[in-house]
């Protein structure tokens, strides 16, 4: 759950009256990019990504314009733009027009959890606006923020002039910058990024502003949700699957699955984080998601949960793959039920599928489980291999790639004849 | 701040060795301690370390946690553990993510002793996490966690926090050498099995989690690992995301602490370097530089090897990183030849391909063709065990105001029964619904005719027993009551006992004897067990009440001469077939034929787990009781010569259909197809209208009292009345106030002769009038017109019920006409237009109830074989008709899942008034 730019990010300074500069959105009338232009001389347009994205400006995304037409242009140009690349590419939805700061400094100003120290810290650079891994070490600082007291004016104030931030700047940075804290703390943010800060000048009064902001919620904190912000935002990336699983999502079990691959081969019920790991790596392309399925769910859950699996993916499945290492407290027949209940459910309503079955699992009542599984796959008439925690998780996850290979070359085919 | 810190660490560790991570002095706390999570494991955790749980907390409650080492008090806060002279240092925490950070301020607290803090909950926001660590430092308390199983010591068999090592810990946990960091519960828990085959025992492992925070992570672990003597080498699962592994080895580069001994790492993970989100492990998301290919540097770097080829493997002392986790056994065995040390104990087991189950449908490839293997104990045991075991198996709990059959949407108001609709079911046969109704699935083709005839066998009544319902329609007992009376007496009949008895013994012999379809030929075993269990030598014996009779041949002919493929009768020809071969008899063979047909026509949904075994041995007594309520509903016994036919002593009639069957009882003639349709309908719709119901109740609590089948059926029929199943009749005598003299002669609404709109004007005026008697008599309650209006179809201009819509829009498609139906919809009309109703209050379902059996007794009426008494016995005997098939879905799933007792109304509930 991640934010960038002003379109969603003023909404979040705002909840701690932190300044910004005026800006209008994509649906702004010519008139009023003309009036903006007009107070502030000079505009900047950005594209609008929903997630939390850097170097729009490494990447030509920023444009700054002084009269309509370029503004226009802009628009037009960063509407729908797109960047990075793969998985990583995302997709513009807007564009915002900024007024432009002018200003002598362009601060960097970030507050992330630190797991050298094992507690939040802050970075801070008078030296902003650019990557902050390119400044050299003496114009950056890092120091830790304690939780309960908060970011302290005096460790800011010494960060400040440590990097050399010219004195008059120092004040009014000291002054907004532990709102900041104000707003990561209360809200649920597992990371805040500024960059840059500019600093207007209003008669004899400086103001620190934030030019841009990437922030992160952490979404097990539910205290994000007190901002208001558009859920849609945060569901571009995702699929129309992983919204219907992660809607199941409590702390009875988990429910998270990440799309991988639709066009995969291999349906994966991966239990556990690490058989998430070890298993998504081990499958690659074949995997048609990323499950953890952990945590004893109840069987209602994983009935659910392998519906909508179903529903979406099996009908491009060569295998049905459940594998985890040996459980410690999920009952393995709760979640066997499960999943197979809904298998007979899903073809009994949808028609048969061809599919091979490959389970590597250990854990309480695993017999059991696996004793329902078979009864319920013969009675399908689908062919099966069920491995226990005697059998290495990787071996398992070997065999069920080989199967998969072998299904698409003849062993659906052979399977058909069998059973026709 | 003054901050405690412990050297060489920049914050506080309170733990020099591994070894006293938890030990046998340890003394736990448990938060929690009654959830469902803790409830399971806790004990095993108690017992497994020899009772280190001193006490547990539940919020609000006072109890206890049972163990197999004697009660844990529960309290309801730590303040209470304290003050009853509990004595801690450990505090485990299984609450909810919300309430985990209150849980550490009250331990720290009110414990001055705490030393160590478990946290097994996940999904701990970063923040609270956090402040967790800040207060924890400022207490000096060490936490393990979050999203974490805990810690095992396996030299003291300690187990503390989550279920590290499963339900048997002792087969997982070995005393050995090795200590286990993971950051995932489930990997510890299997590098310790994958350990065991090459030797490796463990002496601490712990479960880090995998959270932005990891309290007690890899530069505290290696620490104490060095300082610990039991330690000689380290295994460790690592994640991407975090700096916890830099800056362990950093410390060591530095000599911040010394650091000898080797480590063997998995590091997964390079796949999230692509993903933009998290997936089960909220700290496995790297950002930039401690992504899995960073992590694998680190190691390498450390290691000065590159990453272990099992073919040609090279390991340094300070030890090695492995690809994939299976490889952790062979690394440590290679790490030890590198330092001269001997693995713990000879190796145990071994981590190839060792299928435990696998299909014998579809052969496979060479490669791919792994032949199947034992399965070690006591998994082999278990096996075997449950190998007889088949069917559909539920966890039983209350089933009281809960039920898995049938459920009523709240927005339509349609019942529906194992997931399809009333209405769906109301397009099918009785015999289907039957079927259904315990099978969950519909009836293959080849099944139907097996199931008519067992209904249609059942309609056959025995000498004498049909004197009880005769005796109470004497006395103007309603419907129910009297055919309550003919169930009561039949308790278990001995029939059905001996039915269910056969059934048991034809599923145990196909299930020990691990029969199916596959199977060629049966294992001599299987044949030894047959004569030993199934024949005998003498028919005439006193213990073999199935002498041959008419029926029995009947059956034994149906049985041999079915071509059907099933496993289950198969094997009961096969029975047959030895019985004839040795020249013996089937014992018990009607019981044994029924029992028979009826596995055979349930085997497959029992398979597919439709089904409990249960319900299948019972399945005869189901049909046997659902027909005989339909023997006992007639209403002429001495007039109806088709119930006479059919309930007689020949075998006629065995081989039609039960739906037929059933019109010809209830109506003493043969049906017109239209009449069918009509009829199928009235049953359908009368399946089911939820749980709620009191019929539905009244079987359920009877179940709930461990009734047999017959006196269950007695609480369902008991709990019905003439304000529930025979109120229908209110809206018969409703319509023949108009149409008794109206001479209509076929109230097929085609061609009815009648103008059904004057007719219904005349209703609307004799209610207008009516209404404004009553309300210048001052009665604000004016008696309804039957069948109007509904509570949830109402408000708008023109009100619907989707259930009679539905009714109507097929009674149409198949050209089927209902007057009586039409002049209720010319009635709400002109209700409405007369200014009598504020809009136009649908026709509901009950309407098409009463209007239905209406029609089919209007010949009688016309020809005046039939009165008002006999019509509202009629209506109701219809009602129930239906209902007994669809509560027999109740029946079976109460009886599965429900407890003795279970429909008890909880004393809190009550209420008293004088």
């Amino acid at each position: 759950m991640q934010i960038s730019g002003l379109r969603y990010g003023a909404q979040v300074l705002g909840l701690v009256d932190f300044p910004h500069p005026e800006f209008l959105t994509g649906g702004a009338t010519n008139g009023e990019i003309r009036d903006l232009l007009a107070r502030y001389g000079k505009i900047v347009a950005k594209p609008v990504f929903y997630s939390a994205v850097g170097k729009k400006g490494k990447a030509g995304l920023v444009r700054v314009v002084d009269n309509l037409p370029d503004a226009l242009a802009a628009k037009r140009d960063l509407y729908f733009t797109s960047l990075g690349e793969g998985r990583r590419k995302v997709q513009a939805n807007g564009v915002t027009f900024e007024a432009f700061i002018p200003s002598e400094i362009e601060v960097y100003f970030s507050i992330t959890e630190s797991t050298r120290l094992r507690r939040p810290q802050f970075t801070i650079s008078p030296w902003g606006g650019v990557e902050i891994e390119s400044l050299e070490q003496d114009r950056i600082h890092t120091g830790w923020i304690d939780p309960f007291i908060g970011l302290k004016s005096f460790d800011l104030t010494n960060a400040l002039r440590d990097t050399g931030c010219p004195p008059r700047f120092i004040s009014p940075l000291v002054q907004h910058l532990p709102k900041l804290w104000d707003l990561y703390d209360s809200y649920g943010l597992s990371t805040i990024e500024i960059n840059p800060l500019r600093i207007r000048r209003e008669g004899g009064r400086y103001i620190p502003l934030a030019c841009d902001i990437k922030a992160a919620f952490d979404q097990d904190n539910p205290a994000s949700r007190r901002i208001g912000l558009p859920e849609t935002i945060f569901q571009t990336d995702i699929s129309a699957f992983e919204q219907e699983i992660n809607m199941l999502r409590t702390y009875q079990g988990q429910s998270d699955v990440l799309e991988l691959n639709p066009d995969g081969s291999i349906l994966p019920f991966m239990f556990g984080g690490g058989a998430n790991s070890a298993a998504t790596e081990t499958l690659g392309q074949r995997a048609i998601f990323a499950s953890d399925f952990g945590g004893n769910p109840p069987y209602e859950k994983m009935y659910e949960i392998a519906r909508i699996s179903f529903r979406h993916h099996l009908e491009s499945a060569n295998v049905l793959l459940l594998i985890g290492g040996k459980a410690n407290n999920t009952d393995i027949y709760v979640t066997f039920r499960g999943i197979f209940d809904a298998l007979r459910d899903h073809m009994t309503e949808h028609g048969h599928h061809p599919l091979y079955v490959v389970v590597g699992r250990g854990g309480p009542n695993l017999v059991s489980g696996m004793v329902y599984a078979r009864d319920i796959l013969d009675s399908l008439k689908l062919p099966y291999r069920f491995f226990g925690s005697d059998t290495s998780m990787i071996r398992t996850l070997e065999y069920a790639c080989r199967v998969d290979d072998w299904w698409t070359l003849e062993g659906k085919d052979r399977y058909l004849e069998v059973t026709a | 701040m003054r901050q405690l810190h412990t050297k060489p660490f920049p914050y506080y560790v309170g733990i020099y060795s591994l070894e006293e991570l938890v030990t046998s002095d340890s003394r736990v706390c448990v938060i929690n301690i009654l959830g469902a999570e803790s409830r399971k494991v806790t004990p095993v955790s108690h017992e497994y370390s020899g009772g280190n749980v001193v006490a547990g907390v539940q919020y609000g409650r006072e109890g206890k946690l049972e163990t197999a080492l004697g009660d844990i008090p529960v309290y309801p806060s730590v303040r209470d553990v304290m003050k009853a002279g509990h004595r801690f240092d450990t505090g485990v925490i299984y609450l909810p993510p919300l309430a985990v950070a209150q849980a550490v301020s009250e331990l720290v607290s009110s414990n001055e002793e705490l030393r160590r803090i478990v946290i097994v909950t996940e999904k701990v926001s970063t923040a609270d996490s956090r402040n967790i660590r800040v207060l924890c430092q400022e207490f000096g308390v060490d936490v393990v966690g979050c999203n974490c199983l805990g810690v095992a010591n396996v030299w003291d068999n300690v187990r503390v926090g989550g279920a590290l090592g499963g339900d048997d810990p002792q087969l997982t946990l070995r005393k050995g050498s090795v200590a286990i960091h993971s950051n995932s519960g489930n990997f510890t828990t299997t590098m310790a099995e994958y350990l065991l085959t090459e030797g490796f025992g463990l002496t601490t492992a712990v479960s880090s989690g995998k959270d932005v925070y990891i309290h007690f992570a890899l530069p505290e672990f290696l620490y104490a690992a060095q300082n610990d003597p039991r330690t000689k080498a380290v295994a460790l699962y690592v994640e991407p995301g975090g700096y916890y592994e830099k800056m362990a080895l950093e410390m060591i580069a530095e000599r911040k602490f010394g650091f000898s001994k080797p480590i063997v790492v998995c590091v997964t993970g390079r796949w999230k370097k692509d993903i933009g989100r998290s997936c089960g492990h909220a700290g496995a998301l790297a950002g930039s530089g401690d992504d899995a290919l960073s992590k694998e540097r680190w190691f390498d770097d450390y290691f000065g090897v590159p990453c272990f080829d099992p073919d040609a493997p090279r390991v340094s002392r300070r030890g090695v990183r492995v690809a994939s986790i299976q490889q952790v056994p062979a690394a440590m065995k290679a790490v030890f030849d590198a330092i001269g040390e001997q693995p713990d104990f000879e190796p145990r087991g071994d981590l190839n391909l060792k299928p435990w189950l696998g299909d014998n449908l579809l052969p496979l490839p060479e490669p791919l063709d792994v032949p199947l293997a034992e399965p070690p104990e006591p998994h082999a045991a278990t096996l075997r065990e449950i190998n007889r075991q088949v069917g559909a198996q539920y966890l039983r709990r209350s089933m009281r105001n809960t039920s898995g059959a049938s459920r009523l949407d709240p927005d339509s108001m349609v019942a529906s029964l194992h997931g399809r609709s009333i209405l769906e079911l109301s397009e099918r046969s009785v015999e289907e619904n039957v079927y259904f109704s315990l099978a969950k699935m519909m009836p293959d083709a080849k099944d139907l005719p097996t199931v008519n005839l067992l209904l249609n066998l059942f309609l056959k009544l025995d000498d004498g027993e049909m004197d009880a319902v005769l005796r109470a329609r004497a006395n103007d007992a309603t419907p129910n009551a009297a055919l309550a009376s003919g169930l009561a007496a039949l308790g278990d009949a001995p029939l059905l006992a001996r039915t269910r008895r056969q059934a048991a013994l034809i599923i145990d012999l196909i299930r020990a004897h691990g029969i199916d379809e596959k199977t060629a030929g049966y294992p001599d075993a299987f044949h030894a067990a047959v004569a030993e269990s199934c024949l005998h030598d003498d028919p005439g014996a006193p213990c073999c009440p199935g002498a041959s009779t008419e029926v029995t041949e009947f059956l034994r002919g149906e049985v041999l001469r079915s071509t059907k493929d099933c496993t289950a009768l198969k094997v009961c020809q096969a029975i047959l077939r030895q019985a004839e071969a040795e020249g013996r008899h089937v014992r018990d063979l009607q019981a044994f034929l029924l029992a028979a047909m009826t596995v055979c026509v349930f085997w497959q949904p029992m398979l597919l787990k439709r089904m409990s075994r249960r319900t299948v041995e019972d399945a005869a007594g189901y049909l046997f009781l659902i027909a005989r309520q339909y023997a006992y509903a007639v209403i002429d016994p001495s007039t109806n010569t088709a119930w006479q036919r059919l309930t007689g002593p020949l075998l006629s009639g065995l081989t039609g259909s039960f739906t037929v069957n059933a019109f010809r009882i209830a109506f003493g003639r043969d049906p017109e197809d239209t009449d069918l349709t009509e009829f199928r309908y009235l049953i359908g719709l009368t399946l089911s209208n939820g749980a709620g119901t009191i019929s539905a109740k009244g079987a359920k609590e009877s179940v709930s009292a461990r009734n047999h089948l017959s006196m269950v059926y007695v609480g369902f029929l008991a709990n019905t009345g003439l304000a529930h199943g025979g109120n229908g009749f209110e809206a018969v005598r409703f319509l023949l106030r108009y149409f008794v003299d109206s001479g209509l002669d076929d109230p097929d609404g085609n061609a009815s002769g009648v103008d059904l709109s004057a007719l219904a004007d005349r209703a609307v005026r004799d209610y207008a009038e009516f209404k404004d008697r009553a309300k210048a008599a001052g009665n604000l309650r004016v008696e309804p017109i039957p069948c109007i209006n509904h509570p949830v179809f109402k408000g708008s201009a023109v009100n619907i019920d989707p259930r009679e819509d539905f009714v109507r829009g097929k009674l149409r498609e198949a050209g089927v006409g209902n007057a009586f139906l039409d002049f209720y919809h010319h009635l709400v009309k002109g209700l409405y237009r007369e200014g009598v109703t504020r809009n136009v209050f649908c026709v509901n379902i009950d309407a098409v109830l009463a209007c239905m059996a209406l029609k089919l007794v209007w010949g009688d009426l016309a020809a005046g074989t039939t009165d008002e008494r006999r019509i509202a016995d009629l209506v109701f005997t219809l009602f129930l008709y239906g209902r007994a098939v669809g509560v027999t879905a109740e029946i079976a799933d109460h009886r599965d899942r429900g407890t003795d007792l279970d429909c008890r109304t909880p004393l809190s509930e009550l209420e008293f008034v004088l």
